[in-house]
């Protein structure tokens, strides 16, 4: 694989588990070794370099606080490695306990402390060696979903406030979208695709990242025409039409497009659209205001449209509803490969 | 009264004559000890401390007690060393031949003791290291080592691998996250094992009593003294024999169970 | 790859090879060694013979000694096993997790403490005019005569080996799933059934290695014979104590050794074969 990640920036690694995500954070970090190539930072080569002789703290998925040691003696750790005289590594633990908003636990041990505040040790602790890149390995994993919002919000002010790289691996879409400025999709030890939240969400490069990053409707097919601007494409659900791809495509050879499902729109009757499918009603998931209707073509091919509670409730829809779906040529995304 | 509950009762009763039959000795050897009949039995004589004052009186057993507090101690740290080392070894490294390696050190104990003395004897004198107090250190510290191994090595197990790893990211050297983390992490099980393994030492007799020579430790003058008479002198070093094993082994579970249930709260 | 030499893996791994190779793998095979070895005016002499194997094989005080203790030992191995099952069962199976602890604990502290004290005690104990007699003797029996008989001896193997066996049986039967006794009970097993058809099967593992290690600990013993046994029928460790420690016949007694640890082998062998048996209930 092949990845620069910019100075400054919030990059959040995404894949499923066992793709790699991790093994490039320890590497990263010295703690494994690459088997070849070459990890260079700020253009040095680090390949060689022991872990304890970067500058990459860490924060685990199992936080790896030191049970026997208080919350400051935590924070305390790395500035006593480096050999941070004990007046000075006293004030800036606390200073940065303080920071985190939990300067009262400081001479608490740490295994009585609760998951929010040793997560904010976790953070204090790779902090107070004031490093350049900060790396992040699902370091929220491990908490309830209202305190993970929460800590969304500080990660980010953190990182703005700082102006460090922050490298973040999760398998979790929402956390990802919500904090990066750029996310790296990982499949089997390979990058998928990089690309800014919207990027991914929007365009796709490949079947892979539109199936992980979910809610898109893939169809497959071979090219009928092309113009410089619309590629047409028989699937079996259908004749479709869809925006050119950067690289043209023969006639007759195979490719697969996705439309997001928030682009597609459903009405009773037969639209006057380029695109329109005709299906049966299978199900309905509420998640908040949205709605996720799912549904199946006369091919069997099934679809996904997400939309409004409100815009539901004038179709007046029950399972078995015969419906049609269309949508624009621009919102049928091209994907690479076959 | 319905069957299971006579049931419960006859089996309460049954462990607790096991009990009786394993605790029974250490008991009587503490009662006779005080006891003034030479041939002890029931009904008893009158309280002494006769045979403390014997014992007190004798330069043998004075010696032989410096001499089993030499051999314990020295053993007690030698084998806590290479306990440590091999459970560490084992804990942190994955390497061709680690079965064997494994079952090098966990192997002594299997063998029975009459063969290790025998062998350790011959050994010993060829390489003429016998007959000395440190002759029985060398020979006790591969009999206990295993011992530490195993304690440490269970403390290890309850240790998140990632907090080693955690100590190199923030700035230590594996040397340093040794010193900094690992050992302060195992220094409970490092202090059972150090009790453990001096009282094994200290109640080790078979061969002691074969390489040591001249210089005797408690359990050797023991036996020397229970071959051939009854003397209720056994009785009173016995009971000081005991004292100092089941304290150290009461350390030993203390030092080690209470770590175990902290780290689980 | 690159092999470069690792120090700090090194300081860990080699010290135990080396010492484990100086102090415990070179002495046993030194042990073999001067069996072959002969004793000349009461000097070891390094040779390569078969003559102490020759004498002492050909002995029927040694084939004697031999099958006495494995008979002994047996007697002990099973005698103990079969003592300490109802109290491990109890333990096992009728005790709340606590008070297991606590008997665990127990049972761990004479391990660490003096076996030849404990033995020494037994001896007052049981002796013709002992306590066990003196309390016999006010309900009008005995007295016995157990020090000096195969019942001594088996009462000084038991002090050795029944708080292991004890332990080893509780902490295999704690571990049986108490779902699948229910089970068998629910579905009409008598207990003792039960036991015999579910507890059993699913603690053979545990139970033959308390067995193997209770038949070890008698084999290699020999205070026990000695002391309480009065060894009058000598087991082979009062053999090599006998040949080490009077007739100066250290290679004698190796070749006793050896077939010692050739027949401790073997057992355990077999035994972990059977241990590790795939079939039967599970």
């Amino acid at each position: 694989m092949d990845l620069d990640i910019h100075a400054g920036e919030f990059l959040a690694i995404m894949g499923s588990s066992g793709c790699g995500k991790t093994t490039t954070l320890r590497m990263l970090a010295g703690l494994d070794a690459p088997t070849s190539g070459e990890i260079r930072i700020g253009g040095e080569l680090m390949n060689d370099v022991k872990p304890h002789e970067r500058d990459t703290p860490l924060v685990w998925q199992s936080l790896a606080l030191f049970p026997f040691l208080s919350a400051r003696e935590n924070v305390e750790f790395g500035l006593k490695m480096r050999g941070v005289g004990k007046d000075e590594r006293k004030r800036r633990a606390l200073e940065w306990l303080d920071r985190m908003e939990i300067g009262e636990f400081a001479e608490r041990n740490v295994a009585t402390l609760s998951g929010g505040q040793k997560q904010r040790v976790a953070l204090a602790r790779s902090l107070v060696m004031e490093p350049k890149m900060l790396l992040l390995d699902e370091p929220l994993s491990a908490l309830d979903a209202n305190l993970v919002i929460r800590m969304q919000a500080v990660l980010t002010r953190l990182q703005k406030e700082l102006g460090i790289t922050f490298v973040y691996v999760t398998h979790s879409q929402s956390e990802a979208f919500a904090m990066a400025d750029r996310v790296v999709i990982m499949s089997q030890g390979e990058i998928a695709q990089v690309g800014s939240p919207k990027d991914i969400y929007r365009a796709p490069a490949n079947r892979f990242v539109a199936e992980f990053v979910g809610r898109n409707n893939i169809l497959a097919g071979r090219v009928t025409s092309q113009t410089d601007e619309y590629v047409c494409v028989s699937t079996p659900s259908g004749d479709f039409t869809a925006a050119a791809p950067a690289d043209p495509r023969a006639t007759g050879s195979p490719l697969t497009f996705a439309v997001s499902a928030d682009l597609v729109s459903v009405s009773a009757e037969k639209p006057d659209s380029a695109n329109t499918v005709h299906c049966t009603l299978i199900s309905e998931e509420f998640i908040g205001s949205v709605v996720t209707l799912f549904l199946e073509s006369v091919d069997g091919h099934e679809f996904k449209v997400q939309m409004q509670e409100r815009d539901l409730i004038e179709l007046d829809l029950c399972s078995g509803s015969q419906i049609w779906l269309s949508w624009l040529p621009e919102n049928a995304h091209v994907l690479e490969g076959e | 009264m319905n069957q299971n509950r006579l049931l419960n009762i006859i089996l309460a009763l049954y462990v607790l004559c096991i009990f009786v039959f394993i605790f029974a000795p250490i008991l009587f050897s503490l009662v006779f000890s005080f006891n003034s009949q030479r041939f002890p039995t029931i009904p008893l004589g009158h309280f002494t401390t006769e045979w403390y004052a014997k014992i007190f009186a004798d330069p043998d057993v004075w010696l032989a007690a410096r001499n089993s507090l030499i051999v314990s101690v020295s053993t007690a740290l030698l084998a806590t060393f290479l306990g440590f080392c091999t459970a560490y070894s084992d804990f942190r490294y994955n390497f061709r031949f680690k079965g064997p390696y494994l079952a090098l050190i966990l192997l002594p104990p299997t063998i029975p003791l009459i063969i290790m003395a025998l062998a350790m004897l011959a050994w010993l004198s060829r390489l003429g290291l016998s007959g000395q107090l440190w002759s029985i250190i060398l020979a006790h510290s591969v009999l206990t080592a295993p011992f530490a191994m195993a304690i440490i090595r269970l403390r290890l197990n309850q240790m998140d691998p990632d907090l080693e790893a955690a100590a190199w990211n923030l700035g230590s050297s594996e040397w340093q996250a040794m010193r900094h983390i690992i050992i302060p992490f195992s220094a409970p099980a490092i202090v059972s094992s150090l009790c453990l393994t001096a009282a094994v030492s200290f109640d080790e007799f078979s061969i002691s009593w074969f390489v040591s020579g001249l210089n005797k430790t408690v359990p050797v003058v023991i036996l020397e003294i229970v071959q051939g008479n009854i003397d209720p002198q056994v009785n009173a070093i016995g009971t000081f024999v005991f004292l100092t094993s089941m304290t150290l082994v009461i350390l030993a579970q203390v030092f080690f169970i209470s770590r175990q249930v902290k780290s689980h709260s | 790859m690159k092999r470069k030499f690792d120090l700090y893996a090194m300081t860990w791994r080699l010290p135990i090879i080396f010492w484990q190779f100086l102090f415990f793998v070179g002495p046993l095979l030194f042990m073999v060694a001067i069996s072959f070895f002969v004793v000349k005016n009461y000097r070891m002499t390094e040779a390569l013979e078969m003559v102490n194997w020759q004498k002492m094989l050909s002995r029927n005080y040694f084939w004697d000694s031999y099958w006495y203790t494995i008979f002994i030992a047996g007697v002990s191995t099973t005698v103990a096993m079969v003592l300490a099952f109802p109290a491990s069962f109890a333990l096992a199976f009728r005790a709340s997790d606590n008070l297991r602890r606590w008997a665990i604990f127990l049972l761990i502290i004479p391990f660490f403490t003096s076996y030849l004290v404990r033995t020494f005690s037994w001896y007052v104990i049981l002796a013709e005019s002992g306590v066990v007699n003196a309390m016999l003797g006010q309900i009008g029996l005995g007295p016995f005569k157990m020090l000096n008989t195969h019942f001594g001896t088996v009462v000084g193997y038991l002090t050795l080996t029944l708080p292991l066996v004890m332990i080893l049986q509780t902490v295999t039967m704690a571990n049986v799933d108490k779902t699948l006794i229910e089970a068998a009970r629910n579905l009409g097993c008598k207990p003792l059934a039960t036991i015999w058809r579910v507890v059993l099967p699913l603690s053979k593992t545990g139970l033959i290695i308390a067995a193997l290690f209770c038949f070890i600990l008698s084999f290699g013993d020999f205070v026990a014979p000695f002391y309480l046994g009065g060894s009058q029928e000598p087991t082979l460790p009062i053999l090599i104590l006998d040949t080490t420690k009077s007739g100066q016949q250290w290679p004698r007694a190796a070749v006793v050794a050896i077939m010692m640890m050739g027949t401790l082998f073997a057992i355990a062998f077999a035994a972990i074969a059977l241990a590790y048996r795939k079939g039967g209930a599970r």
